[in-house]
């Protein structure tokens, strides 16, 4: 059974000014107990889950900043993954490029990590500070060279589009930048605010200037129709590949794969049943310590949602929903669910039925929310 | 009990200013619930009524008091709807009584609704014992109170009680009063029989039971019993009287006030202000002052999902069982499909119904704005009433329109007159005149179309006075006056259910004004909805919505799918209470947009 693990460090230098993710700045007096804490969760969790399903497919280390840690912090829990998962398929680290050296790279790579995920967001400096982040854009180049002398064959980029201040201009010239960097991978998103974050309160200020709606849908259309030109083919609504060097975790989320999270505010998906690990640090840590369970669950899932749920995450990828998978789980076909819903959207012109499977069509991408949507049953 | 100490009340008084607390407290202090029966404002039972601390069904309850002479009295409290939409409900409440305590805030003073009651009451020749309530406020002004009830009223405020419900200070004095000024009922239990109705329910066990006050003659069970008004005949199976419980006690005399039930199954056979006679012994004429239900304000009532029909059918039924004053009937909408047209007394009164379906019925609903009934002249000599702007005749056929225009009083401290003034041209209204009440506050009546009335003329005289205003209405007349119909058009279609009638000087502003606003209140969609504003032929204002470029939630964060769903849900959520029209999705609010133009 495929199934992957998701390891969440909830640590950054500094916030920056668009996130809303689970990850706190100043709390690095937590790490040492936070990083024990989660080999223990490791330790105990892991060998239970592999021990009914056998080594995990994928592994994915997020934040936060994985590599805000110190090195010694890092190779704890790198040692208790590879307690339970000697060798997996994909292994993954999220890193910032403001956050690694050499020595890191090369500890990351000696325990089996073959994939690296840089936080690069743009290269342009000044869109950078504007942004909250602590780096460069020459910072991130870097990066990519010292990830590529360590031996790692396959780096993704993530990059925002949407940004305030942002241009075109300076859009193209991140993307040109990474394509011209030969990264394998690019997750490209657009910007959204949202409330809590440093640019929230900029816009209730009204000292955020974000580019308006005619540039945003020319950002998107820019993204879309330039990346495949660049070999980059889009598999995701938000990620971009090179063939056959797609995220095999992250599509795990899409398809249905189920997933172990560990650590403060990680996400679980395993047996049917969805969690959530307690996202404060420090309760995480004395709920490692007490022996008690850091998880509180994800409410009732009743066959409904299970099946919109489905439906609605693998519309996300190019391939949609598969048909037969779909009669298979749920012992019914999908039109015999969602045929109105089908025939409207298809009407639309957002989904295209491509015999074995349903699909968002161009519009459908951009449109997106239109048709999650729809899928919900209630 | 003989007449002479029986004592039947009333209790007028502004909103807020503490007549459920008294009556409380006159519960409490008679004994009538123990401590542990009593629930705060025991006779606004209705969830809404005491969110809105206001009383929309008249309640009853009959207090034993011992008096200062040793005496025991029956005191019946006959609390009564506070608000300008249920004016003949008071009317007849107060034809019950003998007297009234007119409860004005220290604070507060007198306002223009309470005006109006006292008005009612004097015309019914009640006494009036003048009770100034909430005397703990650091901010009570008691003197000042009393010389304006002076002023304003001409009510000797000598024997005024100073109380507080919330201490509990005066409520003696409060009955004491009520038993020394408040004159014992007449009547002759032996005359044939007279009972005016001022109130009914709809019990689900006994039918309907009708609130009465026995004028002449008495009720027994057994008898059998007409309304004279409706010619409805029945049999008594309950009488008694309220403790607030019902309590069959058999029968009820002379100058009593209880209730009377018997196999009634329709509301509308027991009509408030109605008399009911006795079938062997009939009285020769009915009590005066019946009037059938007049709706002033009418609106569509649509379920959002066309499923819904039916539901909205019966919740309407069951709530007209308790409300002889709400009317429907079936109505169709090119927009909003099948739907129901309803008459209302007046804005409460709507939004009360609107509350009602929402909460009670669980109805998601569309609300048409509401209308007034116009009086249509047509060139072949005929007069339609038009209650629904989308049901004008074409202009050619029309030789002129009528609009119901009504006295209006307001109320205000002097500093503002200035501001009532503007608003009230402004709605059109003409100036009939302007008293002093005292040094400082004014009463300023106008001769304003009850049409502007129901757009936002209370709430621009609130804000524009910072809520100092206090506004009473009656209808006055039917005037002619230069009306055109103004229709909207979405992606180029006309929707009925946005057409609205204005006056012709207005018409190209309201048009614009509506454009814009709907404009601010339809989402934008997958493409581009042109909204038009026209009268008849000729487009007077165009509005855009663009199109919405994109709409793709894009982040991904480990795995946090519960998060992604919350998001997809709430979105779902906002188009429940949307309407597709043609292609476009509308808002509920969209079609109250007239209303919220400024």
């Amino acid at each position: 059974m495929r199934w992957g693990i998701y390891v969440h460090i909830p640590f950054c230098r500094r916030k920056c000014f668009y996130c809303d993710f689970p990850s706190y700045a100043g709390r690095e007096r937590y790490m040492a107990d936070y990083t024990k804490a989660l080999c223990r969760e490791i330790a105990a969790q892991g060998s239970l889950y592999r021990g009914r399903w056998g080594e995990p497919a994928t592994i994915y280390i997020g934040g936060g900043t994985p590599t805000a840690l110190p090195v010694e912090g890092m190779e704890e829990i790198l040692c208790a993954l590879g307690e339970i998962s000697p060798a997996v398929d994909e292994f993954t680290v999220e890193a910032n490029p403001g956050t690694v050296d050499k020595g890191y790279l090369e500890l990351l790579r000696r325990h089996g990590v073959n994939r690296l995920s840089l936080g690069v967001q743009s290269f342009d400096d000044a869109l950078l500070r504007r942004i909250g982040r602590i780096h460069t854009g020459e910072d991130a180049k870097c990066a990519v060279a010292m990830a590529r002398a360590a031996g790692f064959q396959n780096i993704s980029l993530d990059l925002i589009y949407a940004l305030p201040g942002q241009s075109l201009e300076v859009l193209r010239e991140s993307v040109e930048t990474a394509s011209a960097l030969a990264v394998q991978h690019i997750s490209i998103y657009g910007l959204q605010v949202e409330e809590g974050t440093v640019f929230a309160r900029q816009r209730d200020m009204g000292k955020l200037e974000l580019p308006g709606e005619d540039l945003e849908e020319a950002m998107y259309d820019y993204m879309v129709s330039e990346l495949p030109k660049l070999g980059y083919v889009r598999y995701e609504i938000s990620n971009f590949a090179r063939a056959g060097q797609e995220s095999r975790h992250n599509l795990g989320y899409w398809q249905d794969v189920p997933y172990l999270g560990l650590g403060a505010a990680a996400h679980s998906y395993l047996e049917g049943r969805r969690w959530e690990n307690t996202a404060g640090i420090e309760e995480y840590i004395r709920c490692m310590a007490q022996g008690e369970s850091p998880a509180r669950e994800e409410g009732e899932r009743t066959r409904e949602i299970v099946m919109e749920e489905v439906s609605f995450l693998a519309l996300r990828t190019v391939e949609g929903i598969n048909k037969e998978a779909f009669r298979q789980k749920f012992g019914c076909t999908l039109e015999s669910i969602y045929g109105d819903v089908l025939r409207r959207l298809e009407g639309k012109g957002l989904l295209r039925d491509c015999g074995g499977n349903v699909c968002l069509t161009e519009l459908g991408m951009k449109y997106g929310n239109l048709v999650f949507e729809e899928f919900l049953l209630a | 009990m003989q007449n002479k100490n029986i004592r039947n009340f009333s209790i007028i008084a502004h909103i807020d200013h503490g007549k459920s607390t008294i009556a409380d407290r006159l519960i409490e202090h008679t004994g009538t619930l123990s401590e542990r029966e009593m629930e705060a404002q025991v006779l606004d039972s209705m969830d809404l009524e005491r969110e809105r601390g206001i009383t929309i069904k008249a309640q009853t309850v009959r207090l034993a008091y011992k008096g200062k002479d040793g005496e025991m009295y029956q005191l019946n409290l006959i609390d009564t709807p506070g608000h300008v939409d249920f004016n003949y409900e008071v009317s007849r409440s107060l034809a019950a009584c003998e007297g009234a305590l007119l409860v004005v805030d220290a604070a507060q003073g007198v306002e223009a609704q309470t005006l109006a009651n006292v008005y009612m009451a004097l015309e019914h020749d009640l006494e009036i014992i003048p009770v100034i309530n909430k005397i703990d406020l650091p901010s009570a002004e008691p003197d000042r109170v009393k010389k304006e009830i002076e002023d304003a009223v001409g009510l000797d405020t000598e024997n005024a009680v100073l109380a507080s419900a919330k201490t509990g200070e005066g409520i003696e004095e409060i009955l004491d009063a009520i038993v020394e000024f408040v004159p014992p009922p007449k009547g002759d239990d032996n005359a044939p029989l007279q009972a005016l109705i001022f109130d009914s329910y709809f019990d689900s066990y006994k039918g309907v039971i009708a609130h009465i006050r026995v004028m002449d003659g008495h009720i027994k069970k057994g008898m059998k019993l007409r309304m004279m008004a409706t010619g409805k005949v029945f049999e008594v199976t309950d009488v008694g009287c309220f403790r607030p419980a019902p309590v069959d006690l058999g029968e009820l005399g002379a100058g009593e006030v209880g209730f009377v039930a018997g196999s009634l199954k329709d509301v509308r056979d027991v009509r408030v202000g109605d008399t009911i006679t006795s079938e062997e012994n009939p009285a020769a004429e009915p009590l005066p002052g019946y009037r059938g239900v007049t709706p002033m304000v009418y609106c569509g009532l649509y379920p959002v999902d066309s499923a819904d029909y039916d539901d909205l059918k019966d919740a309407l039924e069951k709530l007209q069982l308790n409300d002889a004053a709400l009317v429907f009937e079936p109505e169709t909408s090119v927009a909003l499909g099948f739907g129901f047209r309803c008459g209302f007394l007046g804005l409460l009164h709507m939004d009360v119904i609107q509350e009602r379906l929402e909460r009670e019925y669980k109805l998601k609903l569309i609300t048409t704005a509401p209308s007034v009934i116009y009086h249509v002249h047509k060139t072949n000599g005929e007069m339609v009433k038009v209650d629904n702007p989308a049901k004008l005749p074409p202009a050619t056929e029309i030789e002129s329109m009528e609009e119901p225009y009504v006295k209006a009083t307001v109320i205000v401290p002097n500093d503002y007159v200035g501001a009532v003034m503007e608003i009230s041209q402004e709605k059109r209204g003409e100036y009939k005149s302007m008293d002093y009440l005292d040094t400082n506050r004014v009463m300023i009546t106008y001769h304003i179309p009850l049409n502007e009335i129901i757009f936002d003329y209370f709430d621009r005289l609130k804000s524009a006075t910072r809520g100092y205003a206090s506004l009473d209405y009656e209808l006055a007349d039917y005037q002619e006056s230069k009306l055109v119909k103004v229709d909207i058009l979405l992606n180029g279609d006309p929707v009925d259910a946005l057409s609205t009638i204005v006056h012709r000087d207005r018409a190209a502003g309201r048009g614009r004004q509506l454009a814009a606003k709907l404009k601010e209140i339809i989402p934008q969609q997958m493409f581009e909805i042109p909204i038009q504003a026209a009268i008849g032929s000729k487009i007077i204002a165009r509005e855009n919505v663009r199109a919405r470029r994109k709409d793709v939630l894009a982040k991904c964060y480990g795995g946090d799918i519960t998060r992604k769903r919350k998001l997809l849900e709430k979105q779902k959520e906002g188009k429940k209470r949307m309407k597709a029209v043609g292609s476009v999705e509308v808002p509920q609010e969209a079609f109250m947009a007239i209303l919220k133009i400024d």
